[in-house]
């Protein structure tokens, strides 16, 4: 394999709802890689774009009002923009799996969980019966479940909010994928649970040499397991870099107050810091640059109330869409 | 925990658990073996009319009186605990034989029905758009005409010998008639519930894993409100039964087989007379099955749907 080419590449991906109040551009002209057996963390708010990203990317962007109206998305060098609707059901759980939020509604109610985690095995690769049976009962233990034979025969119900995460997983991860999409995978889960999943996450990873694509809103999940991270602000990608250069020198007014808001240890505080004002409304976004009415340089800066700024390489290996970046030029 | 209870947590499936509550409950499940009863009944004519149609237990044409001319029915005789009709034949007989003809019926429209309209509901449902419009067009022109007169209308046309060389005429005729003009309630039932459960978690998961559509109808959704199909199932089934009587009083039903309906029929002009138990014999059996059906589809529906799941 090409050591240069990233497995997946996402060039300038715009995603939109066609709504009656209008347009809602969920995701913007938006470019990042994902390096091969690397964790990309894409961080940032709620409704900021994030999700729909992870969608688009398995072509799952709801039929109804969504559509990817520009960009490419190279997997492999190959678009899959232009794949067609079956070739695309032959990567998903088969070279790119993904695994979501929320574990207590993902799982079929009505089948075992056996059943649920050799369909892609069925499916892809064709194997059948005992072997797809096994393999579950193997997967299981991969991902840490006591007692697999027994509880590959149980249903959703009988187990709990982290086992069923594990079964995502396991689900995920049964036909070796190259590439997880990971959307916000503890969000909904305790932070025992949480530390558990995400050291299962990075065991796996590391065994399969598989990439993440990783989505958080949690700056503390992308420090402990990424390697990348590409902060997203209302549909832009506002700051991409590893994980090291952005938790020490964040360039973009946004990161450094995301950074600012996060409790530390030993520092006493009142009250933590956060960013004043809301996210912009998708479907009224503010002239120039998005974050500047939150901004406390672009509020008084005329140029950042004019003109949006474009995501640019500031420094070897990262980037960033601020006009007042150190290394951004004009 | 011991041994006994980690095995029936381990058995506690939704099937499991519906049939661990229903059998809890003594009164529906009376009703279940009543009408496990007729359903038996039925099963009996069935293969007792293929071994010897001309078998005395099933030989409802036998005249027990003597003559051919009208002889005044009979309540009770040797050979008639139930009765005769005005034909001399037994009440008894022709009433079981009615069983058969029945449940044949409802049974045969009820499938009928779902295989229409549960495909087409889901269809309708997961796919919107344009194959929504022209399913939701097809039933509610279908609902805008009155049943009873639409049944009718079927069953006439299918009566007659110039369709498919008279094959559909009698019997299939009758269940034909029900089950092509009765598939809206249950199209819409399953259209609803399946656009309530499309945009759900785990069927955005069973498309990440690389499901088909219709893989995602049949394995994924379908499954998910097969109870809704069993309950649909048992009510409607009282409904048909009822039809069928409707239809075979009005004459339009299989003219060689007795059936609850005609004997209602020529039951109405002896009632006057005092003749009274060719009449009961037929309403009473109706009205047992459709009590016991009803019954144990109303504790079917509160021990498998799971929103009631949690009553013990």
């Amino acid at each position: 394999m090409n050591e240069n080419i990233p497995l997946l590449s996402i060039r300038n991906l715009s995603t939109h709802f066609f709504v009656e109040e209008g347009v809602v551009k969920a995701v913007e002209d938006v470019s990042f890689d994902v390096a091969e057996g690397k964790t990309l963390a894409v961080v940032g708010e709620s409704g900021c774009g994030k999700s729909v990203t992870a969608l688009s990317v398995m072509g799952l962007v709801p039929e109804s009002a969504g559509r990817v109206v520009d960009g490419q998305i190279l997997f492999r060098g190959d678009d899959l923009l232009k794949k067609t609707e079956s070739q695309m059901r032959r990567i998903r759980g088969n070279e790119i799996a993904m695994i979501f939020q929320e574990p207590m509604t993902s799982l079929n109610p009505v089948f075992t969980i056996g059943n649920q985690i050799v369909e892609a095995v069925k499916l892809h690769q064709g194997i059948k019966g005992e072997h797809a049976w096994s393999h579950a009962v193997e997967m299981l233990r991969k991902v840490g479940i006591a007692d697999p034979a027994r509880r590959v025969r149980e249903y959703p119900h009988q187990m709990s909010g982290g086992m069923r995460q594990r079964v995502m997983i396991a689900m995920a991860l049964c036909c070796w994928p190259s590439l997880l999409i990971a959307d916000e995978p503890t969000t909904a889960l305790d932070v025992t649970i949480q530390a558990q999943i995400l050291e299962l996450l990075r065991e796996l990873q590391k065994q399969q040499n598989m990439s993440v694509m990783m989505i958080t809103h949690d700056l503390g999940v992308a420090a402990e397991n990424a390697d990348d991270v590409a902060v997203v602000y209302a549909s832009n990608i506002v700051e991409t870099a590893s994980v090291a250069a952005i938790f020490e020198e964040p360039l973009h007014p946004y990161t450094q107050g995301l950074l600012r808001s996060m409790p530390r240890l030993g520092q006493k505080m009142e009250r933590l810091e956060s960013i004043g004002g809301s996210v912009p409304n998708p479907l009224h976004f503010p002239q120039g640059c998005k974050f500047h009415p939150r901004c406390p340089i672009g509020v008084s800066d005329q140029r950042c109330r004019t003109q949006q700024p474009q995501l640019r390489e500031v420094a070897p290996g990262r980037c960033a869409a601020c006009f007042h970046a150190k290394g951004y030029g004009d | 925990m011991n041994e006994d209870n980690i095995n029936s947590f381990q058995r506690s499936s939704l099937w499991h658990d519906a049939f661990r509550r229903l059998r809890r409950r003594k009164f529906a499940m009376v009703c279940f073996w009543i009408v496990a009863g007729y359903f038996a009944l039925a099963v009996f004519v069935y293969i007792a009319e293929s071994i010897d149609p001309t078998m005395s237990a099933i030989n409802w044409k036998e005249q027990l009186g003597q003559g051919m001319e009208y002889q005044r029915p009979s309540l009770c005789s040797v050979k008639t605990i139930f009765g005769t009709n005005f034909l001399g034949q037994s009440t008894l007989i022709s009433t079981l034989y009615g069983v058969k003809t029945a449940l044949a019926v409802a049974f045969a429209a009820s499938v009928i029905s779902i295989m229409i309209g549960v495909p087409l509901g889901a269809a309708a449902g997961y796919f919107g758009g344009v194959v929504d419009d022209i399913v939701v067009w097809i039933y509610s022109t279908l609902s805008n005409i009155p049943w009873i007169i639409l049944v009718m209308a079927f069953a006439v046309v299918l009566n007659d010998d110039k369709i498919m060389g008279g094959k559909l005429s009698g019997e299939p005729g009758v269940y034909l008639a029900i089950g092509l003009t009765s598939w809206v309630g249950i199209c819409r039932l399953i259209r609803g519930e399946i656009i309530k459960r499309k945009e759900s978690e785990y069927v955005l998961a069973a498309k990440a894993v690389g499901c088909s559509n219709s893989r995602i109808i049949f394995r994924h959704l379908l499954p998910n409100v097969f109870h809704i199909i069993i309950i649909n199932f048992s009510l409607r089934f009282v409904s048909f039964i009822h039809m069928e009587v409707i239809i075979s009083f009005l004459g339009l039903g299989d003219a060689n087989k007795p059936s609850w309906g005609k004997m209602i029929s020529a039951a109405s002009s002896e009632l006057t007379r005092g003749i009274w138990w060719e009449m009961t014999a037929a309403t009473m059996a109706i009205f047992v099955l459709s009590l016991a059906l009803n019954i144990f589809g109303d504790a079917l529906r509160d021990c498998l749907d799971p929103k009631l799941r949690m009553e013990r």
